[in-house]
Formats: C-alpha cells, structure tokens, sequence
C-alpha cells in the first residue's frame, strides 16, 4: 500500500469529515486523492497537524476529524499524544502515514525505520483504539465505520507515492474555505 | 462564530470564595469579556492564580493543559477553525516554543489568538537562565507581526486584556497581553479575597 492509496481509502472512508493533513506529501497526496472543503491543508507549523485536529474536535463535537500525520511530523510533537489521551475525544482520528522517512525533504531515515513504535507510544499515552497496517483492508477494518468511537489512532505503514499534486498556496483562503464548510463563517 | 458576550464582574452571579490577585481576576475577565471560552496553557507559577480563578468562577471556560507552548498555540488554532475564540496562557520562556506555530500557521492563515504571556526576565528577575529571552520577547513579537501590550496593574489588567482580545478577534490577528514579573510578583504578595473590596 502506498500512501496515495491509503490516503484515498481515509478520504472514502471519512465521509463528511474534516481531514487535516500535515504538510508536505499528506498534504499532496490529500489534495490529489480528493479535494473537498472539508481539507484543511498546512503549509507550514511540522508537527501540529494532530494538534490542530483536536482543536478543531473540542471545538466541533458534531463533527468527526481525521488527521493525516507523518511519521516525522508526530515524531516532533509526541506530546500531542499524551494531549489526546488526556481529554479522549471520541471525534478524532489520527492516522500516522509511516513512511519511515522524512520524504518530503529527500528521504532521510526516521526513528521509525529503526523499530520506533508510534502505536506503542499511542497505547503508552493511554489512547484506547490503535493498531498498525500494512494494507488496504486492514486500513478499512481500523477506520472502522461512522459509529467508531474515538480517539483512534493508525499508524499506517506505507510505500511512498510523490504526486505533482498541490494544493493552493493561499492560506486565508484555505482557512475561509475550511471554517464555511464546517458552518463557521468568520464576518 | 460564538458572539462576544459582555460580562462584568457582577453578572457572574454569587461570587464563590476564592483567593487570587487582582491582576489574575482581570485577566480572566477580560479574556472572557473578549469572548474566549477556550484557555489553552502551559502552567507557571503566576498563571496558578488565572487557572485558579477560571476553575472557580467561570464554569463555562474550557481550559485545555498542552504538553508544549507550539502544541497549544495548534490546539488553539483548531479551536479557531472550530468557531470558538480560544487564549493561550504561557510564560514568555515558551515563546522560544512557539515561534514556528506563530510564523507558518497562526500569522499567515491569520488565526486569531488572544495570548497572555507572564514575564520572565524583567525587573525582578533573579534567574540569569530566564534573562535572555525576557529581554528578546518584545523583539521578536514585534518582528514576526504579533502585536503587544503590557498591563502596568491589577486594576488595569482587565481592560487591558479585553481590549487586546477583542482587537484579535475582530482584526484576525494574534494580539499579547504581556504581564511583567513585578506585577505578578508584587500582586502574588497581596493576595486579596474576592468578596472583599479591592
């Protein structure tokens, strides 16, 4: 599996939910596998993408939120989940595209590809629902259906896919575009 | 988006007992003035006395612990992108923390957030660890575009934090409300109950 298939299987999978991918190649691959008001794309702050999510997830209980995270990027925000474990939203859904490289800057090894256990720090962070993939269908099982109660995080062990895929560079617009899908106009 | 509400002190209805300075109550009640009803923070000694405040006389204010002062400003802004007006409580030590939150996602999406920072390394500083980044604070804010302001004093504070929030919130930019050492130490001596006059 590659992370533009599994990013497509999260968007299918997601329905009406905010995604919010971290930047570089989630956020490429998200734009490519299907772009909807619904995205929220960064393009900077590495890191804080699971952290935005659960802002978003405290603020909109009504509303599931999926993050698309890196293996990099929660590397350098870890307390993120120890946040998460805290507060248990049950709207949130972390999915960790573990590459077990820094590919967007040239493929430079992570702490992943050296037996690193991003589920393990998941479960040591008292989050209830995690599992590791390596497949499609085991993707789909672990994103189970709308009903699954959360916090959930999947780290997902992906090929990677580069896409010339982008999404816009306008970051108010972004953010406009985002906040009126999910019924919050910022006037 | 959650309207504003304004609120003074008395329409908080029986004051419950709670011993804080008046600059802790004036930083509450301003944030909540401004219509922040999300308080992300990393504790220091000082912001005791806000979360104290908040815990006791603001029952319908969130407020959300973060591991690091960069993880609370990305909480704070998906709170924003949520609808809601969210503070984040730091000291001025975690700015070092925050800057990449502030200047690739807060300043360029302009996601506003009402920050009230508690000063180290100002007048009344014994630790030389703290000195640095106390006396580079004004600095960098005003470099990386984040505008500042200072409550001089407990009774100040209020409106001083009100204002900087409700000028975020309306012009979408991330304002601070800085609180000097000798304010918060000053005042942490003085611990004055709510239910008497100040």
């Amino acid at each position: 599996m590659n992370r533009l298939d599994a990013t497509r299987i999260v968007v299918t999978q997601a329905g009406d939910a905010a995604i919010i991918a971290s930047l570089g190649h989630p956020a490429y691959d998200l734009f490519a596998a299907g772009d909807r008001p619904r995205n929220f794309y960064t393009w900077g702050s590495m890191g804080l993408a699971s952290s935005i999510g659960l802002g978003v997830a405290l603020a909109r209980p009504d509303v599931r939120v999926f993050v698309l995270d890196g293996d990099g990027s929660l590397l350098m925000n870890l307390g993120s989940l120890a946040t998460i474990g805290l507060l248990q939203p049950g709207n949130f859904v972390l999915v960790v595209m573990d590459n077990e490289q820094y590919a967007t800057t040239g493929g430079q090894a992570t702490p992943t590809s050296h037996g690193a256990d991003l589920e393990a720090a998941a479960r040591a962070m008292r989050i209830p629902s995690t599992a590791t993939v390596r497949t499609a269908e085991d993707l789909v099982a672990a994103l189970g259906g709308p009903s699954q109660r959360g916090p959930l995080v999947i780290v997902a062990k992906v090929d990677e896919s580069a896409t010339d895929a982008r999404p816009p560079l306008d970051c108010v617009a972004l953010k406009r575009r985002f906040m009126s899908a999910i019924g919050e106009d910022e006037s | 988006m959650t309207e504003p509400r304004s609120t003074t002190l008395d329409e908080r209805g029986p004051r419950q007992m709670v011993r804080a300075p008046q600059w802790a109550f004036g930083v509450c009640d301003g944030a909540y003035a401004a219509g922040c009803r999300d308080v992300v923070y990393v504790p220091d000694n000082p912001l005791s006395h806000v979360l104290r405040v908040f815990e006791t006389r603001y029952s319908d204010v969130r407020l959300v612990l973060a591991t690091r002062e960069e993880e609370a400003f990305g909480i704070a802004a998906g709170l924003y992108l949520g609808g809601r007006r969210p503070a984040v409580l730091l000291q001025s030590s975690g700015l070092g923390n925050s800057l990449n939150a502030l200047t690739s996602l807060l300043v360029p999406y302009q996601i506003p957030v009402l920050m009230v920072v508690s000063m180290r390394g100002d007048e009344g500083e014994w630790n030389s660890a703290q000195m640095p980044m106390g006396r580079a604070v004004r600095a960098i804010l005003d470099s990386i575009g984040i505008p500042h302001v200072t409550s001089e004093s407990g009774e100040a504070t209020h409106e001083t934090v009100q204002r900087a929030g409700t000028r975020a919130f309306s012009t979408r930019m991330t304002h601070a409300c800085l609180l000097p050492k000798l304010l918060t130490a000053d005042d942490a001596r003085r611990l004055r109950r709510d239910d008497e006059p100040s």
